[in-house]
């Protein structure tokens, strides 16, 4: 017995989602058309990537090199998406600089990725000559593979910066702590919440969650770019008017409210 | 041509966010298909990604860089594991299945086994009472080792009780907060990559 092909066009049980979603770009394009209009973008400092600037203006004060992890993630995951717009941005800036950038890969996919959008940021800079063949370079899919390789890397070259971005499991630690022992200054975002605590502990900056998203943004200060972090913002609002509303419900005996929230 | 990256981009995430909401046999059907596009993808990559690993290690090994032994161990490893593996395949009782259980197992637990001493230096540095914050971090983990060891209830009964508190209060109303943020910035991040208006991937402004 064949089993019964599903014909339906439309899942009902992610209605909510699809809202959400409809309601997401509603609020893009309005702060989208806001900003071609002119209107002012406040996004509030923040530390972590004010310290990028200092710290690739201090690895080419010592000649030494800027290390960028991209995070062992693979293209499916946002926060490789993420430290691939961030790496754009340092590598345009190092190679105004004329300061060396390594970055080693660990998902193939990902590392392709990342070396045409550092070589593409250098020809952008008008420096597309001095970026250096092997810039960006696969080195392991295995994590302790990776971990040893890298580690390695710091120790023996002692780079004056270390950039983490990107999504970071079991190896963030080894890696900030070991570049905490080079004495190198270190910058780091990851949007896996289990690994914050250990950047918070080891690094000098750490961006929290969302701040790794709204990087790109805030290093290009485009005011198009910082359009979608109003968006976003406008987004956690409705976000946390829904909890409270459900909250609210919930407490007065009508639970099926907060359950709209609930997906297949 | 130059706008070419992004209508695939385009298109592959608009058609992905599709299928998501669909479950029409042929929608899915579809979504499979593309996603094994996606592992061929990944296995020339892989190819691609082990002809620079050899590349950049050949260039230290014969311009003598330093730490240039290390490369020719790699070389070596990359290439007797290949061969290894075109010859034999990787089932169990070949060189690459009894290399990678003799040597790559135990180097891997070894490398786990070093956290302990990271995390133990990391939390010194941590745990030193500076400001409010770091003494007030200082007592939560003081409270949080002694409430999850056993010796812990003898001390005070109400330490687990107390433990279980930090844990579902205080700490899953940070996380859950950051996660919300994480969620929607991982919306907002996909659908400026979707729609182009983010185009940093590629290297441009």
């Amino acid at each position: 017995m064949t089993p019964e092909l599903d014909t339906r066009l439309f899942e009902p049980g992610r209605l909510n989602l699809l809202i959400g979603l409809v309601l997401f770009l509603i609020f893009l394009f309005v702060n989208i058309a806001r900003a071609k209009r002119g209107a002012s973008m406040f996004i509030r400092p923040i530390a972590g990537l004010a310290a990028i600037e200092e710290a690739l203006g201090r690895a080419t004060e010592m000649g030494r090199p800027v290390l960028y992890l991209p995070g062992l993630g693979d293209m499916s995951e946002v926060g490789t998406l993420a430290a691939i717009t961030i790496l754009s941005r340092v590598a345009r800036r190092t190679a105004e600089l004329g300061c060396d950038l390594e970055v080693p890969g660990y998902d193939p996919v990902a590392t392709t990725m990342l070396e045409s959008a550092a070589r593409e940021a250098y020809v952008q800079a008008g420096r597309g000559d001095s970026f250096r063949p092997g810039t960006v370079h696969y080195v392991s899919a295995q994590q302790f593979a990776y971990v040893a390789a890298v580690t390695g890397y710091m120790l023996r070259e002692r780079p004056a910066a270390n950039i983490f971005m990107g999504s970071f499991y079991a190896e963030s630690l080894f890696l900030a702590e070991t570049g905490n022992v080079t004495g190198a200054i270190q910058i780091a975002g990851t949007d896996q919440v289990t690994q914050l605590p250990f950047f918070v502990c080891a690094c000098d900056y750490a961006l929290l969650g969302e701040e790794l998203y709204a990087a790109s943004a805030y290093l290009g200060q485009e005011p198009i770019q910082l359009a979608t972090i109003a968006a976003q913002d406008w987004a956690k609002a409705a976000a946390a008017i829904i909890v409270v509303v459900g909250v609210i419900a919930t407490a007065l005996g009508h639970p099926e409210v907060g359950r709209l929230r609930q997906t297949q | 041509m130059r706008n070419g990256p992004l209508l695939v981009t385009f298109f592959t995430g608009a058609l992905l966010v599709a299928f998501f909401f669909i479950p029409h046999h042929s929608a899915q059907k579809m979504q499979s298909v593309m996603l094994d596009w996606a592992n061929v993808v990944y296995a020339f990559a892989l190819i691609l990604g082990s002809i620079t690993l050899w590349t950049v290690h050949q260039r230290k090994v014969t311009s003598r860089a330093p730490g240039w032994a290390f490369s020719v161990v790699t070389l070596s490893a990359l290439a007797f594991m290949t061969g290894a593996g075109v010859l034999q395949g990787v089932e169990e009782g070949t060189l690459v299945n009894r290399f990678y259980n003799i040597a790559n197992y135990h180097l891997v637990s070894t490398m786990f086994a070093l956290l302990a001493f990271f995390i133990a230096s990391a939390a010194f540095r941590a745990f030193r009472a500076r400001n409010v914050e770091a003494t007030l971090l200082l007592v939560t983990a003081i409270v949080m080792m002694i409430g999850r060891v056993s010796i812990g209830e003898y001390i005070w009964q109400g330490f687990p009780a107390l433990t279980e508190w930090l844990l579902d209060v205080p700490n899953l109303a940070a996380k859950r907060a950051i996660a919300i943020g994480i969620g929607l910035g991982a919306v907002s991040t996909a659908l400026k990559i979707i729609l182009g208006i983010d185009r940093s991937y590629l290297g441009r402004s």
